[in-house]
């Protein structure tokens, strides 16, 4: 256990990678919540903006959700990638470059759930 | 003189230079100039120099625009004079690089293997 | 034809030439003898001028930026193809754009080359042309997923929206691009469609739906799992994908040997 770890370290000192903005988790961190603070102030007038059908909660609920599914990832490097593609999301929202369609896109409204057990998967008839 | 026998180089955005001379000498010692910080060695600053230094004798042998042009051999005077903007704001920028150090990373191995 | 491709190492700077290469192309060379000699239409004329032109300018920027070229390759189709370290993208792109003797001033074409089992999956490839010259160089360079390249907008305009394309469709950051947005994908899309991991059949399909009178998008139905291609053309294709021959079938003692050809 403690070779390999020490194998890790040293494969992990030889190979420097070049950051993309973070330099540790922590830097990367920040970012995250600067990107979550900004959503956060967005979504109201996103809702006003594209007349959506949702309350303010509801978006809220929903980025928080977005952010939560990617908690597990510790990679300085990927979360930055994760928080430039946020943060083009957030600027294609703001500007309204996106259409009412591309925002309900997130909520899911029309997808009906995977039929899990035998049953249902015979009545809906095929197996896809 | 040159204007007279010039209107126009025919190039867009390119005006027609009143004393490429002039000009151009100015900014070939500036070149050899900067070129004179690099190491004695480094390729770059020895084949621009050959290249600047030939030009420069030209420029200072041949006072007619006409015929400089044909011994320079490219382009109009103009552009050598575009040319010689070029080279000096890129060796320059060479200096901040130091491209004849030797490689900066080697290719991981069957990076350039083709076909793979 | 694959004859007179000529590959130098840098270091060797072109005086050495990979061994291995050379011995490979040997064989190579005794295969196509007779075909060299062959005038008819049909076989691509050798253009000794251009390749001695190429091979000497490949030399020439291998020996003034010793720092980035990595290696320097003029192919069979008469191409200049100069590989570089990431880090030199903007320092090599600069330096053929305003040095006098090369004045490759034209930005034709950037793209990206997806290699799944590279260790660097992205090649970064630069087309460029020099209308002074009248000639084109190729220069290429590597990155994976998450190391960004430099930005070339500063030194042609034109990289500005092929850097768009190639991180839309490949997902390949580049460091200090002004605008650097998706260009032909749907806003909302997820994922790079031209990596090869990426299904043909995409992951979402999209509908009118009267219901909630909108477009919607729903995950595709016809997901593509895992298949496996055949990607084997029948046709002779590459050198190092031939099969070694077959060695000659054991004769039985007392028969003739054949006859050779």
């Amino acid at each position: 256990m403690a070779s390999s770890a020490a194998t890790r370290a040293a494969a992990g000192a030889s190979k420097v990678v070049k950051p993309i903005f973070s330099r540790d988790l922590d830097e990367a961190k920040r970012r995250v919540r600067e990107l979550y603070r900004a959503w956060y102030r967005e979504v109201p007038n996103t809702v006003a903006l594209f007349q959506l059908d949702i309350t303010a909660r509801q978006g809220r609920d929903k980025v928080r959700e977005k952010f939560d599914i990617n908690k597990h990832i510790t990679d300085p490097r990927v979360i930055d990638m994760l928080v430039i593609k946020g943060k083009m999301e957030l600027q294609e929202t703001i500007h309204v470059w996106k259409q009412k369609t591309h925002i309900m896109r997130y909520f899911h409204e029309t997808e009906e759930p995977r039929p899990t057990d035998f049953l249902s998967k015979f009545y809906r008839g095929h197996d896809p | 003189m040159a204007g007279l026998l010039k209107k126009t180089t025919g190039l867009v955005g390119l005006a027609v230079s009143q004393n490429p001379h002039e000009r151009l000498r100015a900014l070939y010692t500036k070149i050899l100039a900067s070129l004179q910080t690099m190491p004695q060695d480094a390729a770059y600053r020895k084949y621009t120099e050959q290249l600047v230094s030939e030009r420069f004798a030209h420029v200072t042998a041949e006072p007619d625009v006409e015929k400089l042009e044909q011994k320079i051999n490219c382009g109009q005077i103009e552009e050598v004079i575009f040319q010689a903007e070029c080279e000096l704001a890129l060796s320059r920028k060479m200096s901040e690089w130091k491209p004849w150090e030797p490689l900066v990373e080697e290719p991981p191995p069957n990076q350039w293997k083709w076909p793979i | 034809m694959a004859a007179s491709l000529v590959r130098f190492v840098r270091g060797g700077l072109g005086k050495s030439f990979n061994i291995a290469r050379t011995s490979c192309l040997l064989q190579q060379q005794s295969r196509l003898q007779s075909s060299t000699t062959e005038t008819s239409p049909t076989v691509r004329p050798k253009d000794a001028v251009t390749h001695n032109q190429l091979t000497a300018f490949g030399e020439y920027v291998a020996e003034m930026m010793p720092k980035y070229v990595q290696q320097v390759e003029v192919t069979c189709f008469n191409e200049l193809e100069v590989m570089i370290a990431p880090d030199g993208v903007i320092p090599v792109l600069t330096f053929l754009r305003d040095h006098t003797n090369a004045q490759h001033r034209n930005m034709i074409d950037l793209t990206a080359v997806d290699f799944p089992t590279r260790q660097n999956r992205f090649e970064i490839v630069y087309n460029l042309m020099s209308l002074r010259y009248n000639s084109r160089i190729r220069v290429k360079t590597y990155t994976d997923e998450l190391t960004p390249v430099d930005s070339a907008d500063s030194v042609h305009k034109a990289a500005n929206w092929y850097e768009r394309e190639v991180w839309d469709m490949y997902g390949v950051f580049f460091a200090n691009h002004p605008d650097l947005r998706r260009i032909l994908t749907d806003y909302g899309f997820e994922g790079h469609p031209f990596r090869k991991d990426f299904p043909l059949s995409g992951f979402v399909e999209v509908r009118y739906d009267d219901e909630v009178k909108r477009v919607v998008a729903e995950p595709v139905e016809l997901s593509q799992e895992f298949r496996k291609f055949d990607l084997n053309t029948p046709w002779e294709v590459f050198p190092a994908y031939r099969e070694p021959k077959e060695a000659a079938p054991k004769l039985e003692a007392g028969d003739k040997a054949p006859e050779k050809k």
